[in-house]
């Protein structure tokens, strides 16, 4: 088998296999487009039979959407620039040795994000209040998904720490670096890549963040999308096509922003980074 | 003094205080919830002492209260069968996938950067879409089981207790597999590819090449995932809520949706943190697993 | 200004009782309001019209969501955060007044020439009211009653205009409805293991003489068996365990359920999606002649006890109840007043329809009164789910509940 009909018929598989597991993405842009009796028809209807174009529009200016994604915005930026500041140091290190005080810490830093965010949110809640935090509510959030998120982080750029090798990094430091030279020199460029994935997926979670957000940030104009989305829940009514039109517009500039990201990240530089 | 300088620039010092900062900032900001998660458990609670540390002290009672409940021993069993059975299928597929869009060929990395995609899709849209997918009646999952001729009557995977739990297994394994398998990618794509010549000049198969080169340089990313796997499955909170509501009759119930049953939806708190103390019990135990995992690990 | 008739004999009715407050107009009083009403509901409206009245307070609103407003009310009040007035769902009130945590409004109310309690159905005012004191405001209300579909009625040799009077015409209509063939269930209602099945399932056993507080009375007993009848037989779809009223009407207006168990809220989105004559009867009873019973729902109106301010918080609400007239016209949500007729939408199903939910609202009976209401209606869910799936008999599920719910009520 040549390597053209390996590849055309590698692609059709991968294409197979994107199809099914984008599925529920398909219907999440149909059922918006679908009037809010029809997503409940059955058999199920695969292209809506009168789509509602206008909603999309309508979701936007209802909901001020802009100022809602721009709130996501900051609080996914300030979270992940806390969690990269704080998070990367803390994992090299946990790399870097190996003996009992790296087990105990290790071990810390899972056991701490085990309970949900809905259980942790009443006593961070509490003390939060206390110091006065829910004055600048969006700083507040942040600081919750930085803790929330942070051993996630150090779990995974720890690993990619990992398989930097030691040796080259001993090498720098007999070539008269310092520590902290060896650090951002050597160490810092090779574990770039599994850093900046991580971040992404820190990144795309904290965008999407609901709980905190949703009991901490009391003023309209300075709460996230994820809070806007659930305006549309009532006490007896889901406006379902709403909800998903607003994710539509939510999701879509995200996942493209990702898919171009990645495919640098992911391919290609490690391999020639790490001969 | 110059010492102390020197040690924070180059020496030991440098290294622990990279590992105590962020160790404190997390103290402060999960670990005081937890402990008052703890304390909660050993008092009695209502809506006018959730401020306060100040509480009547009942000792075990919440304990034994807790385990006398008749749903309590099916909630842990299910909760057990949720997080094996999510992780398992997570962690296959996701190397499955990893794996094939590994082996280059056009396009494949702009098809996997899309599977990213049940990563952002916030939960209650996830909830909803899932929740219909499965639906019994109007379900688009039956829809194609019935066509291909798999099935000759609906399922009602939501309200039949004996699917229920399967259902949000299912959804919640298409939830984590891209995260299985992007981060797999990122590992694999790590390993030097001269291993991989060296091996196949000795005339090792792809098999052999994959149990004595991929996995054991995987090693460290594969502790890692299994361990966030087990913490995101315990996590999950939105497929309950959006697909069965932990119904029928508790079939699909699991302590964190029943905790946070307990706590927001009949106020009983004191409840609500015992479940998530015997939480906190089940992953030190998985986490100790990981840590002496790491023991092994191959630094590259 | 279409409203400013109306704000101006709110603003009398203020005047008649605060002419003091005018006169302190340089210091403003804020007031914080929390609800879950959105732009185009009532609350934030109002707000809006009363902020302009400038009356020397300041009203400042927060929309929070439906799943957390006791949870956000507990945990802000627990923390001296608590706003000066709430809306909370009617049968969480008691949880609130039993324990002090509103505001004792008797004395109040009485000395009020706006909120006269005779003005009110007597389900909505039994839900404000704890140990004989009134703690709070009716805001709106709602009740279920049964949808059909005329034109499915028929097709089946049904007269559409003789709906199903009594439970045993219920199974038998359903029963001639349902067509797997085609999709069509009999019936679609909502026996989810949440608020909503409660909500569904006791107008069921007070028409037979049961109870939350007689959960087991052999009434509520044939009740469920009855259910278990419609869901055994699959007259409704067996997801009604797992789905809610909206997502379960959802199918009725697709046309793939004959009948329907929901509120008024439904109405506008039936008018516009349902492409089928329909209309709205009477939740059946158990046989001719029997009491009717219904459920009742929406939101009161309180005041924390808290409040640093509590006459002017009673104001903001005189103003809110002497624009209940706006409810449903300009909000489309019923007034839970017997006073107030509705004018007529101009749809003419949407008025029919309207006139069976107002008969309907005289038979609501709220759930409760009482402080842990939300053990009772779990205890309630648990043995619908049990029975329903077949894991208990409808009499071993409610003789467990009763159980549950006699341990609660002490």
């Amino acid at each position: 088998m040549s390597d053209q009909w390996r590849n055309r018929l590698m692609l059709a598989v991968a294409l197979l296999l994107a199809a099914i597991y984008l599925f529920p993405l398909y219907w999440m842009y149909v059922t918006a487009l679908k009037t809010g009796s029809a997503m409940f028809a059955t058999p199920p209807k695969f292209l809506p039979s009168e789509p509602q174009w206008g909603i999309y529009s309508f979701v936007w200016e209802s909901r001020n959407m802009g100022r809602y994604l721009w709130n996501s915005l900051v609080i996914a930026l300030g979270a992940v620039s806390l969690i990269a500041v704080l998070g990367v140091g803390c994992a090299y290190v946990l790399a870097r040795y190996r003996n009992a005080w790296v087990d105990v810490g290790l071990f810390l830093i899972l056991m701490l994000q085990v309970l949900p965010a809905s259980l942790m949110v009443t006593p961070i809640f509490v003390g939060f209040s206390q110091f006065g935090l829910l004055e600048t509510p969006r700083f507040a959030v942040i600081l919750a998904i930085a803790a929330k998120n942070m051993p996630f982080f150090v779990v995974l750029v720890r690993a990619t720490f990992m398989s930097v090798p030691m040796e080259l990094e001993e090498a720098a430091l007999v070539d008269g670096n310092s520590r902290i030279g060896a650090f951002f020199n050597i160490a810092l460029p090779l574990a770039r890549n599994g850093i900046l994935v991580s971040a992404i997926l820190i990144f795309m979670q904290a965008f999407g963040e609901f709980v905190y957000s949703k009991s901490m940030i009391q003023a309209v104009e300075l709460q996230p999308a994820s809070v806007g989305l659930n305006t549309f829940m009532g006490p007896n009514t889901n406006e379902w096509n709403n909800i998903m039109a607003y994710a539509t517009i939510y999701v879509t500039p995200v996942l493209a922003v990702f898919v171009l990201l990645q495919r640098r990240i992911v391919s290609g530089l490690t391999s020639g980074a790490l001969k | 003094m110059k010492k102390i300088i020197f040690s924070v620039t180059d020496g030991r010092g440098f290294d622990i205080g990279l590992v105590l900062l962020p160790l404190a900032f997390l103290f402060v900001l999960s670990g005081l919830p937890l402990v008052y998660n703890v304390v909660m458990s050993f008092q009695e609670v209502d809506m006018f002492s959730l401020g306060s540390f100040v509480r009547p002290f009942v000792g075990f009672k919440n304990y034994v209260d807790l385990f006398a409940q008749p749903e309590t021993q099916p909630i842990l069993l299910n909760t057990a069968l949720f997080v094996s059975a999510s992780i398992a299928g997570q962690f296959i597929i996701g190397f499955g996938l990893a794996l094939f869009f590994w082996m280059n060929f056009p396009g494949a990395s702009w098809l996997r950067g899309l599977f990213l995609v049940s990563w952002i899709m916030p939960g209650l849209v996830v909830g909803a879409i899932w929740n219909w997918i499965l639906s019994g009646d109007f379900g688009v999952l039956n829809f194609f089981l019935r066509e291909t001729g798999v099935i000759a009557g609906n399922i009602f995977w939501r309200s039949d207790p004996n699917y229920s739990l399967w259902a949000v297994i299912i959804a919640n394994i298409w939830l984590g597999t891209s995260f299985n398998m992007i981060l797999l990618s990122v590992g694999l794509s790590a390993i030097p590819k001269d291993l991989y010549e060296a091996a196949e000049l000795d005339g090792a198969t792809a098999l052999q090449r994959f149990f004595t080169i991929t996995l054991p340089m995987m090693r460290s990313t594969i502790g890692a995932i299994i361990a966030l796997g087990l913490i995101f499955t315990l996590q999950q909170f939105d497929l309950f809520a959006g697909i069965t509501s932990g119904g029928p009759n508790n079939s699909s119930n699991v302590t964190q949706y029943w905790a946070w049953d307990l706590s927001f939806r009949q106020y009983d708190f004191a409840k609500g943190a015992t479940i998530s103390v015997i939480m906190i019990v089940l992953v030190m135990l998985a986490s100790v697993v990981y840590v002496r995992s790491t023991r092994h690990e191959v630094r590259g | 200004m279409r409203v400013s008739r109306r704000v101006m004999l709110g603003v009398i009715a203020l005047a008649s009782i605060s002419l003091p407050a005018f006169s302190a107009q340089a210091e403003d009083v804020t007031i914080t309001v929390w609800s879950l009403d959105r732009d185009i509901q009532p609350a934030p409206n109002l707000i809006k019209d009363f902020n302009k009245l400038n009356t020397g307070i300041k009203v400042e609103y927060r929309q929070i969501q439906f799943d957390d407003v006791v949870s956000e009310a507990m945990r802000a009040y627990s923390t001296g955060q608590a706003p000066d007035i709430i809306a909370v769902d009617n049968p969480e009130h008691a949880l609130f007044s039993s324990r002090g945590a509103f505001l004792d409004l008797t004395d109040m109310i009485a000395k009020s020439s706006v909120v006269k309690p005779e003005n009110y159905f007597p389900g909505p005012l039994a839900s404000v009211t704890w140990d004989g004191k009134l703690y709070g405001i009716p805001k709106a209300t709602n009740t279920i009653a049964l949808y059909y579909n005329k034109d499915m009625f028929k097709a089946k040799g049904l007269d559409p205009e003789q709906p199903p009077q009594t439970w045993d015409e219920l199974v038998e209509a359903a029963r001639k409805l349902t067509d797997p063939a085609a999709n069509v269930y009999g019936l679609a209602f909502s026996a989810k293991a949440n608020e909503e099945g409660t909500f569904q399932f006791l107008p069921w056993a007070q028409m037979a003489g049961g109870g939350y507080d007689n959960i087991n009375a052999e009434g509520a007993v044939k009740a469920l068996d009855i259910w278990k009848t419609i869901i055994d037989e699959k007259l409704a779809s067996p997801d009604s365990l797992t789905r809610g009223q909206w997502d379960s009407t959802g199918t009725f207006n697709s046309g793939n359920a004959a009948m329907a168990i929901s509120g008024p809220w439904e109405l506008d989105r039936m008018i516009q999606e349902a492409k089928f004559d329909w209309g709205v009867a009477l939740l059946p009873v158990p046989e001719t002649g029997a009491e009717r019973s219904s459920a009742m729902g929406d939101f009161n109106w309180a005041i924390f006890a808290s409040t640093e301010h509590p006459e002017e918080a009673f104001k903001v609400l005189e103003f809110f109840v002497s624009q209940d007239d706006r409810m449903f016209k300009d909000f489309g949500q019923l007034p839970a007043r017997s006073d107030i007729a509705i004018p007529p939408t101009g749809e003419p199903l949407k008025d029919a329809a309207l006139q069976v939910f107002l008969e309907q609202l005289k038979y609501a009976k709220p759930r409760g009164p009482h402080p842990e209401w939300p053990k009772i209606s779990k205890a309630i869910q648990d043995a619908i789910q049990a029975a329903l799936t077949g894991q208990m008999s409808s009499k071993e599920a409610l003789d467990q509940a009763a159980e549950k719910i006699k341990a609660v009520l002490g």
